[in-house]
């Protein structure tokens, strides 16, 4: 395998977060253009490896590569600005801020609104009739898609999702999961995702994270039969039926 | 419906203008229209101040969760830095090349950091040392501040300003240029021992950030080509300043006040507060110290007396305007409005006060530096996310509500006296304004100014009617503070949590 094939390279990191060791050796690869998809159980440190690539919680030992660039010792905002577009759980966008506003505050250079507007609306139609509302009047599935809408006004090589199914109706996550496929044609997508159906049927790639270590790797096709495996580390409440909708509805 | 919604959006506000609208019809029948009118203009004054250290209280506080006591101590340094630039600005000349000095030496830190942590020190004598060099730069900055002519300036300071005819006759002559320029090199050496120190020696752990090494080298190039130029223009500076127009030294005064300000508050986010985030309680007792210390140092370099800062030529030509229009032709000391003869600089207050919210509330709605605090209040972690540096952002904020503190001083200058306890003063209202408008809320900062200035005015009308104690005014505000308090425990835009 070249190294230029993986555009994020996470190599064994341990984060602490307060006095708690939260990560205890994570190492993840992304593949350029790819999906992959981090899974495990809650609290298993999912979260907190996303946070760790970014810097917001940096990992104390082990060190990350992004597009061949160590990420050790930069903050937040650099590595950010260096090209990862970050969409946090529980669907945290501006609420206090308009549509427009929330989008346009993620420019990185003037303009870059302007540029990806086409590309954005057509992936979220929604958006361009509500873009004077403020945030705080959108409905739970409408702030998740402005959440992802928000990463990619810049010109962002990685986008790291958090749970973006999270407490949306099964036929928003359908909508969602097709404007993640989409937006993976231009871009490389590295995800969180509690709802398993939609993680097999959207990432190529997989890492199981538990107990703040990756103990599992490998394509998607094959954990898909592997049932034990599935069973084992992702809990009995998981049932792969490809095809049926079984997500973990509910919501708005 | 619209009417309905327009309602509950804006319930709080509208019930505050009723009932001031109530209250004020009945006032204006009960008190006659001539006194009316004086106690409304004077509680606007008085809520134009509030105001002014106010909104950089909720500012700071609603983006960082910074709670800043010195922000009254900011107030009375801009007072004092533009009475003095606008009286006699020997002191300020003969001071900056000093300050300029010792902020080069401090900026040297992320300098020092790529250089210094490499160094191979056994972990026992790391903290030795860094309290070695810290002992080591005080030693040489007191040599180099002792002796300067502080006290002597402060006292040709006070003789200006009675002397009012000629200021220029009290612009002393000063130490010879050869001789001064070891001032500025010894706290240039001072302020980089103290960065040695902070930078850490030695201790691997420190994160090393090579672009900002590279930043801070600039604005140390920049400080230190500052420093040349104060020192060349110290004694030629305050003969050209006190040469100027009246006014436009006034105007430059407000400029000088409002940047000590906001440069101080620069300083103080960047060395005090930034390395207090994680303990918040620390922040609160730093900056209460800081208010004492400020106190301290005004009274040491100006002795603790009240001056009185002359108004410019546009607010003092004798005689009364008969309206607006004719006092911008005249610049007469007072102006007719509805049949009150009212101090013209009062308005002038007032008018600075509005243009403040104003240029404020345009600021955070349609800058981009608004949106992104606007959308730090909420979520800090997720703007830094998007690639934005947070921690600038929050020194901008806290410098812009220092610099706003510090106009407001300054603009206030001219009709209250420059005093040592003018900064408690005004801490005090600063902060019940806060708290009835709601932690965090401009327009909140507003209409709490709004309603305790009023309160001030009419209290003090009715002791005075009455022949009540004076007292009830200053109670009024409080009373007012816990009214708003037991029916919105947020304050009157205060976010609900």
């Amino acid at each position: 395998m070249v190294e230029q094939d993986f555009i994020l390279e996470v190599d064994a990191i341990h984060t602490f977060i307060g006095q708690f060791h939260i990560l205890e050796g994570v190492t993840v690869q992304v593949r350029c253009n790819s999906i992959t998809v981090l899974l495990g159980r809650n609290g298993a440190g999912k979260t907190t490896t996303l946070k760790s690539i970014l810097g917001l919680t940096p990992p104390r030992i082990g060190r990350v590569l992004f597009d061949g660039r160590e990420l050790q010792g930069k903050r937040a905002y650099d590595i950010a600005a260096m090209g990862i577009g970050f969409v946090p759980e529980h669907r945290a966008i501006f609420r206090n801020l308009s549509v427009a506003e929330n989008l346009r505050i993620a420019e990185r250079k003037k303009g870059d609104l302007e540029r990806k507007a086409e590309f954005i609306f057509g992936l979220f139609p929604d958006l361009k009739r509500l873009y004077k509302l403020p945030g705080n009047h959108l409905s739970g599935g409408q702030q998740q898609m402005l959440a992802v809408a928000r990463a990619l006004v810049a010109d962002n090589k990685l986008l790291l999702i958090d749970e973006p199914s999270e407490g949306l109706a099964p036929i928003l996550i359908e909508q969602m999961m097709e404007a993640i496929r989409e937006l993976s044609a231009t871009t490389t997508v590295l995800l969180v995702e509690q709802n398993f159906l939609m993680a097999s049927r959207l990432a190529q790639y997989y890492y199981i994270i538990d107990d703040g270590k990756s103990v599992h790797q490998g394509e998607m096709a094959d954990l898909i039969h592997d049932e034990a495996l599935v069973h084992q580390y992702l809990g009995a409440s998981v049932r792969v039926e490809v095809g049926a909708s079984s997500g973990r509805g509910g919501g708005k | 419906m619209k009417i309905k919604a327009f309602w509950r959006e804006n319930n709080t506000l509208l019930s505050v203008a009723l009932i001031l609208l109530a209250l004020s019809i009945f006032g204006l029948f009960s008190m006659g229209l001539e006194p009316f009118v004086r106690t409304t203009l004077s509680g606007f004054t008085l809520s134009a101040l509030y105001f002014m250290v106010a909104a950089g209280l909720t500012l700071v506080f609603g983006l960082m969760d910074v709670l800043n006591f010195s922000q009254g101590s900011m107030l009375m340094i801009g007072a004092y830095a533009g009475w003095q630039f606008y009286t006699n600005p020997t002191f300020l000349f003969g001071l900056a090349p000093l300050v300029f000095a010792l902020m080069a030496g401090l900026t040297m830190m992320a300098v020092l950091h790529p250089l210094v942590s490499k160094w191979r020190i056994p972990e026992q004598w790391q903290s030795r040392l860094r309290a070695l060099l810290l002992v080591l730069a005080v030693v040489i900055g007191v040599l180099a501040v002792a002796g300067v002519d502080f006290r002597g300036l402060a006292s040709t300071a006070m003789v200006a300003t009675m002397v009012a005819g000629n200021p220029l006759a009290e612009a002393t002559l000063q130490e010879p240029l050869a001789s001064f320029w070891i001032r500025p090199l010894l706290l240039f050496l001072s302020g980089a021992l103290i960065a040695l120190a902070q930078a850490r020696p030695g201790d691997s752990t420190v994160v090393v950030y090579k672009d900002q090494s590279r930043r801070s080298g600039m604005i140390v190039a920049g400080l230190l080509a500052l420093v040349i130029v104060a020192t060349l223009v110290r004694e030629s500076g305050p003969l050209a300043v006190l040469t100027t127009n009246g006014n436009l030294r006034f105007v430059l005064a407000l400029i000088v006040g409002t940047l000590v300000g906001a440069g101080l508050g620069a300083v103080i986010e960047t060395t005090l507060i930034s390395p207090l985030y994680v303990r918040p309680l620390y922040q609160v007792i730093i900056t209460m110290g800081l208010a004492f210390v400020i106190s301290e140092l005004i009274q040491l370099l100006w002795d603790p007396l009240p001056y009185a800062m002359s108004r410019p030529p546009a607010f003092s030509q004798p005689g009364k305007a008969e309206n607006i229009w004719a006092f911008f032709q005249g610049g007469n000391t007072t102006v007719d409005i509805l049949g009150v003869t009212f101090p013209s600089y009062r308005l002038f207050i007032i008018a600075l006060g509005v243009l403040m919210f104003v240029g404020l509330t345009l600021v955070l709605k349609y800058t981009r530096l608004g949106m992104i605090i606007r959308a730090g209040v909420q979520d800090r972690e997720m703007v830094e996310a998007l690639g934005i540096n947070v921690k600038r952002v929050f020194t901008l904020v806290f410098a812009l509500g220092t610099g706003l503190a510090a106009l407001g001083g300054i603009g206030a200058a001219p009709f209250v006296p420059v005093e040592p306890v003018m900064g408690d003063r005004y801490l005090m209202q600063g902060f019940i304004t806060v708290v009835i408008g709601g932690m965090g809320s401009t327009t909140g900062a507003a209409v709490g100014a709004l309603l305790l200035g009023l309160a001030r005015a009419f209290g003090d009308y009715l002791a005075l009617k009455f022949s009540l104690s004076p007292a009830i005014s200053e109670a009024s505000t409080v009373i007012i503070m816990a009214i708003v308090l037991l029916a919105r425990p947020a304050g009157l835009l205060g976010r609900r949590e």
